[in-house]
């Protein structure tokens, strides 16, 4: 429960503990096909209402799947609370998946991954990306939306064994923010999702290891490519698998060496060797699994990718002959401590972050302690840290160009 | 930096406790120097937000230096006074501050997001944006291979290609027409004191509008507008573009890209702002395609068919011309057919119009759904700064309830003759489109 009262709004998050890596080989997409499917109908509300019935209340909803979480969310006038946590209940188990509806929905997901990944190369780079990273037909190998030939074989069946093994209150996370309080949100919720019976979960498995065969590299030549990119993606341990006590370091390195404009790797490619045209670093700790940290850059034109492969990789021998200065690192624990007070004024925010969080193991408390965490990584953290994951035996090169040979 | 830490830390500590009561309550300030801003004053977190624009914006740039005004306003936070691009941005970074400026059509519009203890170091560094830009020549190289990779990005991207081939097609000869980060020909003669008359030429103090929202008091967020904005100088603003004079025909234009989805836009003529049946538009928009998952063409498009993941309408409004809207993306073999079922739609609407139950419903919708955006203090200082711009006045809040619930079911039958016309529907279609024919 998070309060704010800055507008009569509330928002309701319902995240349950189970994403595509849950699904096998063969089927994937089901996890996201559901939760397309749980907007159908249940005995009290019939098929499309359920939108229509917020919509017609002045209020939104959508939902969304990721590898390790599915979430659906509402926001409304505080006073409708009621209303969507009653709905919100009725689909946990309620919902009736028929042959009628998943037809047409069918064509609708192929739409879906049409438009986000099929008609977008770099996302099709992505997908291939993945597979090399963490091993053909793993958890995090496969795409959430799924293979279309696995999105065009999901049965009726499929989806309601899915549905009837992980939604359940037990394997549910609540989160409410806005203008209203612990005891009416506690009231509600006892009512509505209180008489829901729990269901026997099993422990959600993630490999600890990625693919056997690293270093690898991807290219995609596309003619719809019309500006290279080059990167590379480490295997790295998340909050919850591998090395976990570099998580905290990860984040501040990643901030420091390519989270801004004022990073080493933007300073050094981009203003001083002019090697780039943008250049960026990435680490997303909140995973059940082994994660992945990123480094990408867009070459500047008439500079090749082996300019630019060797530009970055001085710039991180740089930093781990060198070590990073407290100053730098001071910074970038700012920035990240000032991103989190901005995160907290916007009431989206808060639940998007305890839900991730969450459902990947974590606890309010590890949330809560997140400042601090950050400001205690230390230079000589920072630096064991990049040692730790910049190996060259936990690496996929991955090369986006325009057609075959070109740069 | 060691003390601003600490101060971080402690803001953090602060936010867990229950945040102040209060619902929104516009004040109007004018400072001493007579700049007008509008505010709302919330004290529920440290953080104040700014959201500012001045007259003129990307249809002003001068004959043949399409880009101009784009790529100043991106530069205005690329290094000013003594400080180059680095260290002005450093400064920012260390003060959590965050300063940007773009350029739309007909506005240069502006934010600032500082944590209320540093707010004499936000505005002083928006000032110096403003007042002091640097357009170093290394940097005007730089944010312009940028815009020249974008733009070669977009012009493979088929929403993006779609987007700008409406505005070309329905603009021809309009300066809404041309691109508004400019063409690669005009960008490269682009030179550092181009750019700094067109900051000249806009940046003007009685062009401004100005919002604030957040943890700052009236006499306060008077004295620090009036050091950022009081130095600008007054002026004359750009010159509005001439009223656009929509198309008389059908038109239809196909784009190749090689893609195995076809995005397709559909638009029509729309209502100005300040219309006086702008509410019946927007309640027939809402039944029609506007947003969430209950609209008519979410449901005969997606719902029923399966034909599309997106697909939506939308009133869009400029200072000079005014559009409806559709779009959507669907497999090349069956976009011919989400476009006639659009089209069947339009027809639908136009003869029968809207029931009893969709005008209630939509009622409800468009009275909730402005708070569900109040959610952080950047949105509530855009939609105050909107707000100005549309020409309304602070009690609006409190009105346009009544002026939705007014709204009959004759007046949206009125408007759906007055837009939904087959006659006035221009259509682009990207991708590799079967049977579509293209109609010049």
């Amino acid at each position: 429960m998070l309060p704010s009262r800055r507008a009569p709004i509330v928002t309701q998050v319902v995240v349950y503990k189970v994403g595509s890596a849950d699904e096998t080989f063969g089927k994937t997409g089901v996890a996201h096909f559901l939760e397309h499917m749980m907007f159908k109908g249940t005995d009290k509300v019939p098929g499309g209402e359920f939108s229509r019935i917020i919509s017609r209340n002045g209020g939104r909803d959508n939902a969304y799947t990721t590898f390790d979480s599915t979430g659906y969310h509402q926001t409304i006038a505080a006073e409708r609370l009621e209303l969507i946590m009653r709905m919100e209940a009725d689909r946990m188990t309620g919902i009736r998946i028929s042959d009628r509806e998943i037809v047409p929905e069918r064509q609708v997901i192929l739409e879906e991954r049409r438009m986000r990944v099929d008609n977008v190369p770099s996302a099709l780079l992505d997908e291939a990306v993945r597979a090399q990273l963490y091993g053909r037909h793993k958890p995090y190998a496969m795409p959430v939306i799924g293979y279309p030939d696995d999105i065009k074989k999901l049965s009726v069946n499929d989806l309601s064994t899915f549905y009837r093994r992980y939604y359940a209150p037990n394997n549910a996370v609540l989160i409410v923010a806005g203008d209203t309080t612990t005891e009416a949100v506690r009231k509600l919720a006892e009512r509505y999702y209180g008489p829901i019976a729990s269901r026997k979960t099993e422990p959600r498995r993630r490999p600890s290891k990625g693919a056997p065969d690293l270093p690898q590299k991807v290219i995609r030549a596309d003619a719809r490519v019309a500006e290279p990119r080059w990167s590379r993606l480490w295997l790295a341990p998340s909050y919850r698998m591998g090395e976990t006590k570099h998580a905290y370091a990860l984040q501040v390195l990643a901030r420091l060496f390519g989270g801004s404009e004022t990073s080493r790797l933007w300073r050094a490619l981009v203003v001083d060797g002019k090697v780039g045209l943008s250049a960026w670093a990435s680490y997303s700790p909140a995973s059940l699994g082994l994660t992945s940290f990123d480094i990408g850059v867009h070459p500047a034109p008439t500079r090749s990718m082996a300019d630019v492969e060797k530009a970055v990789i001085a710039e991180m021998k740089r930093l781990l002959d060198g070590g990073v200065k407290p100053e730098e690192v001071e910074r970038a624990q700012n920035q990240l401590l000032a991103g989190a007070i901005y995160s907290q004024d916007s009431l989206a925010s808060g639940p998007r972050i305890y839900g991730t969080m969450l459902s990947t193991g974590g606890t309010v408390a590890d949330v809560d302690a997140w400042p601090q965490r950050i400001s205690a990584v230390t230079p000589a953290e920072v630096q064991a840290a990049a040692e730790y994951v910049w190996r060259d035996d936990g690496a996929v090169t991955a090369m986006l160009t325009p057609a075959e040979g070109s740069r | 930096m060691k003390r601003f830490f600490a101060a971080l830390l402690a803001g953090l500590a602060l936010l867990s406790l229950p945040a102040a009561a209060g619902a929104i309550e516009i004040k109007q300030i004018t400072t001493p120097l007579g700049i007008k801003a509008w505010l709302v004053e919330d004290k529920s977190t440290p953080v104040i937000a700014l959201s500012f624009s001045f007259v003129g914006g990307t249809a002003s740039d001068p004959a043949g230096l399409s880009g101009a005004t784009d790529l100043m306003a991106n530069l205005l936070t690329d290094g000013a006074g003594a400080m180059k691009a680095q260290a002005f941005r450093q400064r920012q970074e260390d003060a959590a501050a965050s300063i940007g400026f773009s350029a739309s059509l007909d506005r240069v519009s502006g934010s600032l997001r500082v944590l209320s203890a540093n707010r004499d170091e936000g505005f002083e560094l928006l000032r110096l944006a403003m007042i002091e830009p640097r357009f170093d020549p290394e940097m005007v190289d730089q944010r312009r291979a940028q815009t020249i990779a974008a733009l070669n990005q977009a012009a493979q991207r088929p929403a993006s290609v779609a987007g700008r081939t409406l505005m070309a097609t329905l603009f021809a000869g309009h300066p809404y027409a041309a691109d508004p980060q400019g063409a690669r020909e005009d960008l490269a003669k682009l030179t550092p004191d181009l750019l700094k008359k067109r900051a000249a030429a806009i940046l003007l103090r009685n062009g401004l509008t100005v919002a604030a929202v957040g943890d700052i008091s009236e006499a306060e967020l008077a004295r620090q507008i009036d050091s950022a904005f009081g130095k600008l100088p007054v002026g004359t603003s750009p010159a509005l573009p001439p009223q656009w004079v929509p198309p008389t025909k059908p038109r239809t234009v196909v784009v190749e890209r090689p893609v195995p989805q076809s995005t397709a836009l559909m638009a029509l003529p729309g209502i100005p702002r300040d219309d006086p049946d702008w509410y019946a538009a927007l309640v027939m928009n809402h039944v029609l395609g506007g947003g969430g998952q209950q609209s008519r063409l979410f449901n005969e498009v997606r719902e029923k068919r399966g034909l599309a993941y997106s697909v939506s309408s939308g009133l869009r409004t400029y200072k000079s011309a005014a559009l409806l809207v559709i779009s959507t993306g669907s497999a090349n073999e069956r976009v011919a057919e989400a476009i006639r079922v659009i089209k069947a739609e339009m027809v639908r609407l136009r003869n029968d119009g809207i029931t009893e139950q969709e005008l209630t419903d939509a009622k409800t919708y468009l009275t909730g759904a402005l708070a569900l955006s109040l959610d952080s203090s950047g949105s509530i200082a855009s939609l105050l700064h909107s707000m100005q711009v549309d020409g309304l006045s602070p009690d609006h809040l409190t009105r346009r309830g009544a002026l939705i619930a007014a709204v009959k079911l004759e007046d949206v039958r009125k408007m759906a003759r007055r837009l939904l016309r087959d006659e006035a529907l221009t259509t682009v279609v990207v991708g590799k489109p079967v049977g579509v024919t293209p109609e010049p």
